[in-house]
């Protein structure tokens, strides 16, 4: 997970697997995700990432277009603002699921069985999410989504020692 | 050979080397090694390079679109229990800053990488003007504190063997510099 996301997560979950990718790169959640679904294709791979961090990157959108497993899920928050900088709007004709479909995604990556959708309420992503889980993919999701609370502080530290325990986790090391 | 040090240095290595190294031998290298992986965008001196890994079975082939992307799926290869090899010209170093401070120098990711010193050739054969290219690659490295060797041919092939140790026993990125394009 990446920007805004990597403070909210831990207020819910604080998991051995979970992976806080703020200051790793900006725009590249979604291709160190890529990586680690590659290197790992038994496992579930979720990358949470914002929309602003793949404008950063979009060309990322291609690459999974062609090389994603099956095993890779993107959720892409879409606020339309580079939040955590003080949410500045993103351009406003952007059409993420429109960028998805002309990368390639849907019925691509390395299965040839990539989708994209975009769900809109949290209903419909609570149904979506057991078959988000258990279908191949890849997955390239666009959530839209809005945050009124204020964000929790930045915690990015030992970054060294925060990828060895996902490491750890994976059972690498 | 030995790690090198300045342009001078660099020099006295290419006066005795064959100019360029063969794409098969250096694939054999690269597989010797355990590379699992081999990411790298096509450049007109790695092309040969790029098309005996694509016909080679045993290594998986993957080309972004920009060289952060590489080093962002490289590190996520390596977090995964994967060894990739990054092929990039140093142009793709200067445009990936970002991703390499955040995916390898800074949580101590031991990428391995083979870079390109674009205009190397041109310069020692005395052609002008000098490619920006050329005069940057070792300052940058430099700067990053990136410990690199050089294959200037084939003689230079076993510095994969030191620079994948290096990088192994540091937990840091280290890198190959190729200086002149790939022979068959």
């Amino acid at each position: 997970m990446t920007m805004t996301t990597t403070l909210q997560w831990p207020l819910v979950s604080q998991h051995e697997l979970d992976f806080d990718f703020l200051a790793f790169g900006m725009g590249h959640a979604g291709d160190f995700g890529l990586g680690i679904a590659l290197a790992r294709p038994e496992r579930k791979t979720i990358v949470l990432k914002g929309d602003g961090g793949l404008l950063m990157c979009l060309g990322s959108l291609v690459t999974m277009g062609r090389y994603a497993p099956g095993n890779l899920l993107v959720l892409l928050m879409e606020n339309r603002t580079y939040e955590m900088v003080g949410a500045q709007p993103l351009p406003p004709r952007v059409e993420f699921t429109a960028l998805a479909h002309a990368a390639g995604v849907e019925g691509g990556g390395a299965t040839g069985r990539g989708k994209v959708e975009r769900i809109t309420t949290i209903e419909d992503f609570e149904k979506a999410l057991p078959r988000l889980l258990t279908e191949e993919g890849p997955h390239f999701v666009v959530l839209p989504v809005s945050n009124k609370e204020p964000l929790p502080p930045v915690n990015h530290k030992d970054h060294a020692g925060r990828i060895r325990k996902l490491r750890k986790g994976l059972g690498i090391e | 050979m030995r790690k090198a040090t300045g342009i001078t240095a660099h020099r006295k290595e290419s006066a005795t080397s064959e100019r360029g190294a063969s794409a098969v031998k250096t694939l054999a290298a690269i597989k010797t090694l355990g590379f699992t992986h081999v990411l790298m965008i096509p450049d007109s001196e790695s092309r040969l390079l790029y098309q005996v890994i694509e016909e080679d079975p045993d290594i998986q082939l993957i080309t972004p679109c920009r060289e952060g992307e590489s080093i962002a799926i490289a590190a996520g290869l390596w977090t995964g229990g994967r060894k990739p090899l990054l092929v990039v010209q140093i142009t793709g170093i200067m445009e990936a800053g970002d991703a390499l401070r955040g995916c390898g120098l800074g949580p101590k990711v031991p990428l391995r990488l083979m870079v390109g010193w674009r205009g190397y050739g041109g310069a020692q054969a005395g052609r002008m003007p000098i490619d920006s290219a050329y005069t940057y690659t070792e300052p940058l490295l430099n700067a990053w504190k990136i410990p690199y060797w050089c294959i200037m041919g084939d003689e230079g092939l076993p510095m994969l063997e030191l620079m994948d140790r290096t990088a192994t026993e540091t937990s840091f990125p280290a890198a190959v510099v190729t200086g002149y394009a790939f022979r068959p």
